[in-house]
This record gives C-alpha cells, sequence and structure tokens, in this order.
C-alpha cells in the first residue's frame, strides 16, 4: 500500500484479487465460526445457550485489539516517515477497531443480563472497555474537526498511540486489579468471578477458528476496504480542490 | 487465483475438520446426567442406571436408589405421589408420615417422608418448575431397617448444630429422642461434615449447609447412613436446571451483525457517494472545457 497520486481516478479503480479473494474467505470463515459456535461446541449446562455469544465477545475484542494495533503501527511510521498511507492505515484501524470494540461492549452486556442478572455493572473490565470505545470514538470526532490535512495528521498520529494506552488497560486490568466479577477464561479466574465456564476442548475447538479469524482475516480484510475508501476520498477532495482552484 | 482457490479449499477441509473434532469432543462423557429439562451430578460409586427424563443412581450395598425427574401433578404432593407410585407400581400410597417445607436457594421445595410399605421406604423433595414439578426421591428397600432423608429450616439460625431439628424429626418418625442416642463424632464426607448420634437400634445424621438443616435417619439394621446422607445431598443441591437463555444469544448475534453490516454498509455508501461526486466534478469539467 504505498501512497499513490491523489489525482489519480481512483474512484474506478478495480478491487485487487487479493481483497477479494480475503472478503471471499472472510465471510465464509466467519459463517463457518458461527456455525462451529453455534451448532458444533456443546451448551454450557450452566449458564445455557447465551453462553455461545462468548464465541463472538473474545474474539471481537481481539479483532478491536489488531485494528487498533495497526492505527499505532500507522501513526507510528507515520510520524517517522510522513507517509500519508499510513495515516489512512491508522484511520481504517480506528474505524473497524471501534466497530470490533462495540460488538465486544455490546455483547458482554447482553451475556451480563441472564448471567449477572444486569446489564452493565461498573466492574473495572466492562469500565476500561467503555472508556476504550469513548477515546477512539473521540478520534473520530476529533479528527473530522481538524481542517489542515498535515496538523490533522500529525496530531491524530499521536493521538492514536496515545490511545492504545486504554486498550491495553483493557487487556491486563483484570490481571492488575482483583476486585472484579469478570471472567478470565485463559488462566485462573479472580475469586468473584461470576459466569466463569471451563475451556474445554469443545469450547477450544469453537473458539480457536474464530479468534484467528477476528485476529487477522476480518480485521485486515475490512481496513484495507477503509484504507481504499480513504484514498478515494483523498483522490476527490483534490479534485474538488483543483476545481474550485481553477 | 490458482493459490487463492488452494488456500479456501485447504480452509474449508479445515473447518469441516474443526467440526468434526468439535462434534466428537462435544459427545465426551461430562460429570452430569442431563435431560432436556435439568441436570443431576453423577453420584461417584453409585450405579448409573438414569434413563430418558430420569436420572436414577443406586447403591445395591445398601438397598438404595436416589432418582430425580419431573412429574405433572396439581400440586408438589400430588405430583411427588404420583411420581412414587408410578414408579413403583403402587395402587395405593398412604398419606406421608413427615411432610415440610424448606426454602433452598433455587425454590421452595416440599419435603415428604413415606413408609410405603413393610420393606420401603421413600423420602422426596418436590418443587415446582415451570408447569410441572421437579421430584428428587430416596428410596431404601432394606426390610430389616427404614431410612429417611430430611432438609429442615433452622429454627435457630443463630445455633451452629442441626441437633434442634434432628431432634424433632427423630421424635415425629421413630418416637425417640436425640438424647436417647449416643454422639458418635463428625464424619467429614465430600459434600460437607455430618454429626451422629447412634443406638443399637436407630442412627441418625445432621449436617449444616446455609441455614438448613440435612437430616438423614435410620432405624433398625444400621448401614454406613452418612455416605447415603451425603449423596442424597449431593444429588439435590447439584441438581439444576439449564436456564432459557435462547433469546439472549439471539438479540447478541442481532447486534453483532448490525454493526458489522452498519460498518460494511457505510463502506459502500460513502463510495457510492464519493462515485457521484466524481460524476459531478468529471460533469463541471466538461462544462468547462466547453
Amino acid at each position: 500500500m504505498t501512497q499513490r497520486g491523489t489525482d489519480a481516478p481512483i474512484a474506478a479503480s478495480p478491487q485487487p484479487r487479493l481483497l477479494r479473494a480475503l472478503t471471499i474467505l472472510a465471510a465464509l470463515g466467519f459463517v463457518g465460526t458461527l456455525v462451529l459456535g453455534l451448532f458444533v461446541a456443546g451448551t454450557d449446562i450452566q449458564q445455557g445457550q447465551v453462553q455461545r455469544i462468548f464465541y463472538i465477545h473474545m474474539p471481537s475484542f481481539f479483532g478491536a485489539f489488531t485494528a487498533f494495533g495497526a492505527t499505532v503501527l500507522g501513526g507510528i511510521i507515520y510520524l517517522w516517515r510522513g507517509n500519508d498511507a499510513w495515516d489512512r492505515i491508522a484511520l481504517a484501524g480506528v474505524e473497524v477497531g471501534l466497530a470490533f470494540a462495540l460488538i465486544n461492549l455490546l455483547t458482554g452486556a447482553i451475556w451480563a443480563r441472564p448471567i449477572w442478572n444486569t446489564w452493565w455493572t461498573w466492574d473495572p473490565r466492562l469500565t476500561s472497555a467503555a472508556v476504550m470505545c469513548l477515546t477512539y470514538a473521540a478520534y473520530l470526532m476529533l479528527r473530522a474537526g481538524i481542517e489542515n490535512p498535515q496538523r490533522r495528521r500529525s496530531l491524530m498520529s499521536v493521538y492514536g498511540i496515545l490511545a492504545f494506552v486504554s486498550v491495553l488497560l483493557t487487556l491486563f486490568i483484570i490481571r492488575i486489579v482483583p476486585d472484579t466479577i469478570h471472567p478470565v477464561i485463559v488462566g485462573a479466574s479472580p475469586q468473584n468471578a461470576q459466569g466463569t465456564f471451563e475451556a474445554t476442548s469443545g469450547v477450544v475447538l469453537a473458539l480457536l477458528p474464530s479468534l484467528i479469524l477476528w485476529l487477522t482475516l476480518m480485521p485486515i480484510t475490512l481496513m484495507w476496504h477503509r484504507y481504499r475508501l480513504a484514498l478515494r476520498q483523498e483522490a476527490v477532495d483534490a479534485l474538488k480542490l483543483k476545481l474550485l482552484g481553477g | 487465483m490458482y493459490a487463492a482457490k488452494r488456500t479456501t479449499r485447504f480452509l474449508l477441509a479445515l473447518l469441516l475438520a474443526l467440526a468434526l473434532a468439535g462434534w466428537t469432543s462435544a459427545q465426551a462423557e461430562t460429570p452430569y446426567y442431563q435431560s432436556a429439562d435439568f441436570n443431576v451430578p453423577i453420584l461417584a460409586g453409585w450405579q448409573n442406571q438414569s434413563a430418558d427424563g430420569a436420572a436414577q443412581f443406586s447403591l445395591p450395598s445398601a438397598s438404595a436408589i436416589i432418582r430425580a425427574t419431573m412429574a405433572a401433578g396439581a400440586d408438589a404432593q400430588s405430583a411427588a405421589a404420583a411420581d412414587l407410585t408410578g414408579w413403583l407400581g403402587l395402587t395405593k400410597l398412604d398419606a406421608p408420615v413427615y411432610s415440610g417445607k424448606v426454602n433452598l436457594a433455587d425454590g421452595t421445595w416440599h419435603v415428604l417422608a413415606h413408609d410405603i410399605d413393610a420393606e420401603r421406604s421413600a423420602s422426596q423433595l418436590a418443587r415446582q418448575a415451570g408447569d410441572r414439578f421437579i421430584v428428587i426421591t430416596f428410596l431404601e428397600s432394606e426390610p430389616a431397617s427404614r431410612t429417611w432423608m430430611l432438609a429442615i429450616a433452622q429454627a435457630d439460625e443463630t445455633l451452629e448444630t442441626p441437633e434442634p431439628e434432628m431432634d424433632g424429626a427423630l421424635q415425629q418418625l421413630t418416637q425417640l429422642r436425640l438424647d436417647d442416642l449416643e454422639a458418635t463424632g463428625t464424619s467429614a464426607l465430600p459434600g460437607g461434615d455430618w454429626l451422629v448420634f447412634q443406638s443399637e437400634t436407630a442412627q441418625a445424621a445432621g449436617s449444616l449447609f446455609g441455614n438448613d438443616s440435612y437430616i438423614a435417619l435410620q432405624e433398625g439394621a444400621l448401614g454406613d447412613l452418612t455416605a447415603l446422607a451425603d449423596a442424597w445431598r449431593g444429588a439435590l443441591l447439584g441438581f439444576f436446571i439449564t436456564p432459557d437463555n435462547s433469546l439472549y444469544l439471539g438479540l447478541g448475534l442481532a447486534v453483532s451483525l448490525l454493526i458489522l453490516a452498519g460498518l460494511m454498509g457505510s463502506f459502500v455508501w460513502r463510495a457510492r457517494a464519493l462515485q457521484k461526486d466524481l460524476a459531478m466534478i468529471e460533469q463541471l469539467e466538461s462544462a468547462d472545457a466547453n
């Protein structure tokens, strides 16, 4: 993904074959992992059917992690090299990551209703996940409010790098703050965790493909689509400017 | 393109293999008897005779059976009686020799004890679940003895002993007092500690859990009462119904799909908007050129 001339007729450029193949694979993988989670994995006899939300809830967080990680990478390389392509990657990471983080947050709340008997509680993990979503929503709002493109790219690169602290905090907070009811699947849950379950082979077999899909294929594919959209946007903006400039 | 096809085939084969492996592992044995309606822990050391809709565990050496099932009836008592008569093929069942209620974590249970005939005695706990009743039965068929299992709410929750309830149950079922028996100590079992009182012809075991006393009484030929009592309490406290929360699963899936569709839809919508802008720019450019 190298920098291209902004006045190129990008809006009409065909979709690369690899992107098309990735899109098909991601769609097939999404359906396949849904089938694994809904029909192949056994029903948790304590929690019932709602436990299957876990096969989306946890992988979606790791998908957000990949996407927000790409924002950090994009931000660092943009600040270092000044190549606009990396700013587009950073922006794509935020949009895709925020969508995934929202899926994570909302599926968690939906799972909590029958298991914890509440949609929401100010648990450290839940609070940090909500703060993470708000931090990246603010990224998009702030980005839209800065007129100067150069200034916007530099400032948002710094913001994107710093915002990743909220992702790390969400990931590690239940290891740091023991006062949480959020279960830990990999490793021992805290003593007051509620709704935890054993990661038996059936669970792992349904979870692993989903985790791989959400961690790699889905964020990369969606970010590539978003990157192309940003490229088109820039091309159209450049044409508009050219037209206005006469 | 050929490589993409090969990758797709490989991933599909991998997915199929994972599905097969997942299905196989889902068939593996679990420590619970699972029916469509409820789950009961499989009792260690007992013969598992569970069949469709009824969990049943037998200990032939003690002539004891623990059974859990769902029964229909107008109320808990009649459902429990109907289940017992249907199961044992009885034509008549006398009024229970003990009847009470106890509030456990999952609801109010009716506690019943029956003297069925010269050989058999039964203890039942029953509570409503939807339009039916859960019935957990302890059946003892040793001709030389009578055995009952009861759960009684503590009259005085400040006391840390089941002795008052043991005394009351003994009086009601055997006409004996706890003072007539000798304390033989505490038996530590997987389910908890059981306080044991014994005489030559009767024994009583009691254990506290929460604010309830779990009591086992035996009259006649005496056996390992605490082992029976611990298994019975294990079945009772380990019994649970898998909640039906499919609606929440559906909601979670719908929300996830909606967000993903929203994200992809926004890409398409914005791309189309840009296409329109581009067409307009081209139109203006050609107008300028003319």
